[in-house]
């Protein structure tokens, strides 16, 4: 009888980390100075979530790369699971900065250039699975989706930091300002520095999830072929 | 302006946002371990 792997204990550590950034966020990091009310502390979690994103699709174009000179199926599904988990990250990054800007400028939706980039984004990598879905050759997918992968990333960098810095923008100033400083109050910045990591943890988690499930797939596919 | 109380039930909502997100990664943890086991 084969023995059962046990469940890793590093979840668990999530599990509490991330519950403390929530208690942090809420009850430990001070009300921030000219936002409306209690609006400024969905930063801990819009901040992170934007910050998943990009990362994601960091990965996306590397494990993209790696495929376009390995030619190692794998490497597509890192490259699905990391468009995938960036795609969810950008939409939820989204919906709470449409909620800040209601709170903040009475509208879920200003036609401001981080909200018109963001959804320019959203679409980009919308058609990085809308092409995955119209083939159905494995190799062909990989090949095509990889390289789509790779144009769709050239945009990535100035939707996210370019577009946003060059038109004027209700949007607050980001982590690190156009003067190259942090402006924020030190426990707002340990809560978010918390964050940040959590978020990155629950993303680390997800896409080993999702390259696993991915993996089992392919052997599966493999071995009924032969 | 919301206040101290209502701080405490978006506190509360995202918590069990939380716990959501994190018992189902948990239980698709699982799911993949036992397919990997029985390859």
């Amino acid at each position: 009888m084969t023995e059962r792997k046990r469940s890793p204990w590093w979840p668990w550590v999530l599990f509490a980390w991330m519950a403390l950034v929530i208690w942090a966020a809420f009850f430990y990091a001070p009300a921030a100075k000219g936002f409306k009310g209690e609006s400024a502390r969905i930063v801990f979690f819009h901040v992170p979530q934007a910050w998943v994103a990009v990362l994601a699709f960091c990965v996306n174009l590397i494990a993209s790369l790696r495929y376009l000179r390995r030619r190692d199926l794998v490497d597509d599904a890192r490259a699905a699971a990391a468009a995938r988990l960036g795609l969810v990250f950008s939409v939820l990054a989204t919906v709470t900065g449409s909620l800040f800007a209601k709170v903040m400028w009475g509208s879920f939706w200003n036609w401001d250039p981080r909200e018109v980039s963001i959804a320019i984004l959203l679409l980009v990598y919308a058609a990085y699975f809308a092409l995955r879905e119209s083939i159905p050759d494995d190799e062909r997918r990989a090949s095509l989706s990889s390289s789509y992968a790779v144009l769709a990333f050239v945009t990535m960098p100035f939707l996210v930091f370019v577009v946003p810095r060059i038109y004027w923008s209700l949007h607050p100033d980001t982590l690190i300002n156009a003067r190259g400083s942090i402006d924020m109050e030190s426990r707002m910045f340990q809560v978010l520095m918390g964050a940040l990591a959590g978020f990155t943890g629950l993303f680390s988690w997800l896409y080993t999830l999702d390259v696993r499930l991915a993996r089992v797939g392919l052997k599966r596919r493999q071995s009924e072929e032969s | 302006m919301p206040g101290p109380e209502s701080l405490v039930w978006v506190a509360a909502v995202t918590v069990v946002i939380w716990i959501g997100v994190f018992f189902y990664c948990l239980a698709l943890d699982r799911r993949v371990r036992r397919l990997e086991e029985g390859e």
